[in-house]
């Protein structure tokens, strides 16, 4: 390995975009493509993502929402909001110890987990979630240790000192509840490939609704003051119905893009369709949306709204990850979706063989 | 036939001479010059030019490819897809021989109206591309995948834990995670033998030159001879997947520098036309989840902050 190599080992090499119709000799068929395989087998493979990464996305998702929210509401509220502040910081604590098992068990060699801090990678979205969870972890893990000394001793020192903590806990906890998106969206799978806006988006909304719901649950538990309760399902009235627009925007350009297959498949469908979107957003926003209108809240409404959450971003999480595997094993899904796309607007010109430059779109 | 001569010159290379022995009394200095007339110097990129018009489905590739990095056979059994029972690439697989039969399902054509021999078989191949801009390298968390000296992508099996993550970024479905040893897997290129001086097994083993291991550059001016013979010879389907400017460079990948000449669109062979690199995507995705996050900081603020006791 002693050579002199003409780039670093990691070295980035140089990106060159290429023309598809620069190349004079390489005539393309320009027959539309009318789902030609090669027996029908797909031409990538899936991730073997399951059980185990769906619950990840869940606790880390939790874990990350619930800091952001303790710690917003500690600078935003910190008396008379104090339950919530407590609870997420303990909520965050629990998600953030059941996260990292979660992921070494995934591995095909978990010996070898502590390989993923090897390296700083800004291209691997696993590189970077690897890195802020592990930041996330250090903080998260100090805030709840300065918040267990102060409720244990009621000590201003631990309280001032589980604030000073917690920023930076949010701070990564914000990376938390999305990068889970940004990791499906950054592979060659239709299903994830196509919403790299949106997953991100839908992710962090997701994780912050069902870290509002597990702080909720805690609230009722604890029997937190009224304006604090509804304080909570006001806040998460607004995250439910932007989950809800989001819900249609993702399903509408799945459509567009023509890879919502496995979504439309009997299983996957129903469970998108009821618990992913039914239960995880439409039925808590409908209970929230009724006891904010009518002021009444009733202690059943609010406990089933914040279990319906947890169930349907678990569930979301769920379709998500093998819909994506069940996108990668469709053959014409892929290669559909790495169709040659027609030039935008504005940069519809084309070179031809002899350089000229012409305009209008390309015929593939 | 000018191109067979060039390939192919008739006087044996002077290096040649060097070894009157039966029986090698050493391992030969740069091999590769005498079996694939080109020196394999570190700094320089190395590839292969898959002419698929010349594959004739011997499956040799696949066989000197299991048998150099002793890869254990899989799959045994029958597809019933044409004489391809390999299936596909695999964490143990590294060269797969594709066969379509281009049987015309039209009614008014039979087998014995269409073009003879050959000119109805599609074999190709397949192998890891090594992309310019590497996918699953860009995927890989633990540096595992790694850039060679000789422009290729490598898995170091000693840092490698089998996240799996380059499996699903991959554009041609071609790195694959191992249940045997839990790492992932694929084509080196033969980076032992390149590191020894000598031609990576399967093109080694080709013995109609379909598999054609050269510096890139070179390779790529080959392949763009052969095509405008091709052409000329009446064969107008013949295109190039993989060289600069053609399908399967796109969205940030790059030149492949293991490419093909095809003779049928790619998505008949199982090749995207116009992939792209998912880490194209990072940039966009993170700045979509921070923004996200931003929002609800907002709106979590301007809730707390007002509303009733």
């Amino acid at each position: 390995m002693s050579e002199m190599t003409e780039r670093a080992p990691y070295g980035r090499r140089k990106r060159r975009d290429e023309d598809l119709s620069a190349n004079a000799d390489s005539p393309r068929d320009s027959r539309p493509y009318r789902n030609e395989t090669y027996y029908g087998r797909p031409s990538i493979k899936p991730s073997h993502w399951g059980w185990l990464i769906a619950g990840y996305y869940f606790t880390g998702g939790l874990g990350g929402g619930a800091q952001v929210i303790a710690t917003v509401v500690d600078l935003a509220s910190p008396e008379r909001d104090r339950t919530i502040v407590r609870a997420g910081r303990y909520i965050s604590l629990a998600a953030l110890l059941a996260s990292p098992p979660l992921l070494i068990a995934d591995l095909h060699t978990p010996v070898r987990f502590y390989n993923m801090l090897r390296i700083v990678r800004p291209t691997s979205p696993m590189s970077i979630g690897s890195w802020a969870l592990s930041v996330f972890g250090l903080f998260a893990g100090l805030t709840a240790v300065a918040q267990g000394v102060e409720d244990l001793t009621g000590s201003t020192v631990a309280r001032r000192a589980a604030r000073w903590l917690s920023v930076p806990a949010a701070g990564m906890g914000m990376v938390m509840a999305g990068y889970t998106g940004a990791l499906s969206a950054a592979t060659s799978v239709p299903l994830w490939a196509a919403i790299p806006r949106a997953l991100p988006t839908l992710f962090g909304l997701a994780s912050t609704a069902s870290a509002l719901a597990a702080i909720t649950l805690a609230a009722e538990a604890r029997n937190a003051p009224e304006g604090t309760q509804h304080r909570l399902e006001r806040l998460s009235l607004i995250i439910g119905v932007g989950e809800l627009a989001l819900h249609a925007i993702i399903s509408q350009i799945w459509r567009a893009r023509d890879v919502a297959g496995p979504i439309e498949t009997p299983k996957l469908g129903a469970l998108h369709k009821y618990g992913m979107v039914g239960l995880g957003a439409a039925l808590p926003v409908a209970i929230h949306a009724a006891q904010q209108l009518t002021g009444r809240r009733s202690r059943t409404g609010t406990i089933i709204a914040a279990a319906a959450t947890l169930a349907g971003v678990f569930i979301e999480r769920l379709v998500i990850v093998f819909g994506g595997n069940e996108s990668a094993r469709s053959a014409t899904d892929y290669l559909r979706f790495t169709q040659p796309r027609k030039p935008r607007m504005g940069q519809n010109r084309i070179v031809s063989d002899d350089g000229e430059t012409q305009s209008g779109t390309t015929n593939r | 036939m000018s191109e067979m001569v060039e390939r192919y010159p008739t006087v044996a290379p002077p290096r040649a001479l060097d070894y009157p022995e039966a029986i090698m009394p050493h391992p030969m200095r740069d091999e590769s010059e005498l079996t694939a007339g080109v020196r394999i110097v570190p700094g320089r990129d190395y590839g292969f030019f898959t002419d698929t018009s010349l594959c004739i489905g011997c499956k040799a590739c696949e066989v000197a490819c299991k048998e150099w990095n002793a890869l254990p056979a899989d799959n045994i059994g029958l597809t019933g897809e044409s004489y391809d029972n390999t299936a596909a690439l695999s964490a143990t697989t590294w060269r797969h021989v594709a066969f379509v039969e281009q049987i015309s399902t039209a009614a008014d054509e039979r087998a014995t109206t269409m073009q003879p021999y050959q000119s109805n078989w599609l074999m190709m191949s397949d192998i890891c591309k090594h992309c310019e801009n590497a996918a699953c390298l860009e995927a890989c968390p633990t540096g595992a995948l790694f850039y060679t000296e000789f422009g290729t992508v490598v898995v170091q099996q000693d840092i490698c834990n089998g996240c799996g993550y380059c499996v699903p970024a991959c554009p041609f479905g071609v790195i694959m995670t191992s249940k045997i040893d839990g790492k992932a897997h694929k084509c080196t290129l033969c980076y032992d033998r390149l590191k020894g001086g000598l031609e990576p097994a399967c093109a080694k083993a080709c013995p109609t030159d379909s598999i054609q291991f050269g510096e890139l550059r070179e390779l790529q001016e080959r392949a763009q001879r052969r095509l405008t013979t091709l052409h000329a010879r009446g064969v107008p389907n013949a295109a190039l997947y993989g060289a600069p400017g053609t399908p399967g460079t796109t969205g940030g990948i790059g030149p492949l520098h293991a490419f093909f000449l095809l003779l049928d669109r790619p998505e008949r062979y199982g090749l995207p036309v116009a992939p792209t690199l998912p880490s194209t995507r990072v940039r966009l995705a993170f700045l979509a989840g921070l923004a996200t996050m931003t929002g609800v900081v907002i709106a979590a603020a301007a809730t707390f902050l007002n509303g009733r006791k």
